[in-house]
């Protein structure tokens, strides 16, 4: 007899943390492509070598247009800041 | 007393029958809430509301108590697993040490009030950032490793 019995299960998480800083765009971009593309441990070699060289290619590109997003979101920032009467501020956030 | 592994609620075996718990992204506020090893989480755990009153949620600059929003998807099914995935979950720019763990609870359940919980989530070992970010990764979304499945 084949019983197909229903069973409800809770996965694993783990924890990234940093001390002093925020994540950096590569850490942030590593857990973006973790999430995009899983390889399971039974793909071909071929297809692993493939699929892994795949990843590291989006997570480059990923990493880049979010140091992008934060050079031209921190350009909003000092106009906001400049805007707001605070020039020594807001050049201090230009320059990080 | 303390963190043993990862639970699912037994009540939220009993809620899902019952239709107290909605995971589809715009209907319900799931909220994800820290806990050290002084916390009794396990399969028993009822609510968030109980849980806090016995103690061990974690304090800290910036951690707001309650936890913070998590943002879920449509579940949806591969094969004859039915599941729901998570996006990750950052605590930003947090000073806080010794999280042994987490409960996802739900804040706004479709009927019956109050904040009945979903599973625990063991972290295995304390974690702790100084000034940083805490983020906690979700797992793959696939039918062998989402945070929530049915099989």
């Amino acid at each position: 007899m084949n019983l197909n019995l229903p069973e409800i299960k809770v996965g694993s998480v783990s924890v990234s943390t940093t001390n002093n800083r925020g994540f950096t765009p590569e850490e942030v971009a590593q857990r973006c492509t973790d999430k995009l593309l899983n390889i399971a441990d039974s793909t071909p070699p071929a297809i692993r070598d493939q699929a892994i060289a795949y990843k590291k290619s989006m997570e480059a590109v990923i990493a880049l247009y979010m140091k992008e997003a934060i050079k031209t979101d921190r350009t909003t920032v000092y106009n906001a800041i400049k805007d707001a009467g605070q020039p020594k501020l807001a050049e201090y956030i230009r320059k990080m | 007393m303390g963190f043993s592994g990862n639970y699912m609620c037994t009540s939220f075996k009993t809620e899902i029958m019952i239709g107290v718990h909605n995971f589809t992204t715009a209907s319900n506020v799931f909220k994800l809430a820290l806990f050290t090893d002084s916390a009794t989480l396990d399969a028993t755990t009822v609510s968030y509301t109980a849980s806090a009153a016995a103690g061990g949620e974690v304090t800290g600059t910036n951690y707001t108590t309650t936890g913070e929003f998590m943002t879920s998807v449509t579940p949806t099914a591969i094969g004859t697993t039915a599941l729901v995935d998570f996006s990750d979950v950052t605590f930003f720019n947090v000073t806080i040490t010794g999280v042994r763990g987490a409960l996802l609870y739900n804040n706004a359940p479709v009927s019956g009030g109050g904040t009945p919980a979903v599973c625990v989530l063991d972290f295995g070992v304390d974690k702790a950032a100084n000034q940083g970010d805490f983020t906690v990764v979700m797992p793959t979304a696939d039918a062998s490793n989402a945070l929530i499945r049915i099989a």
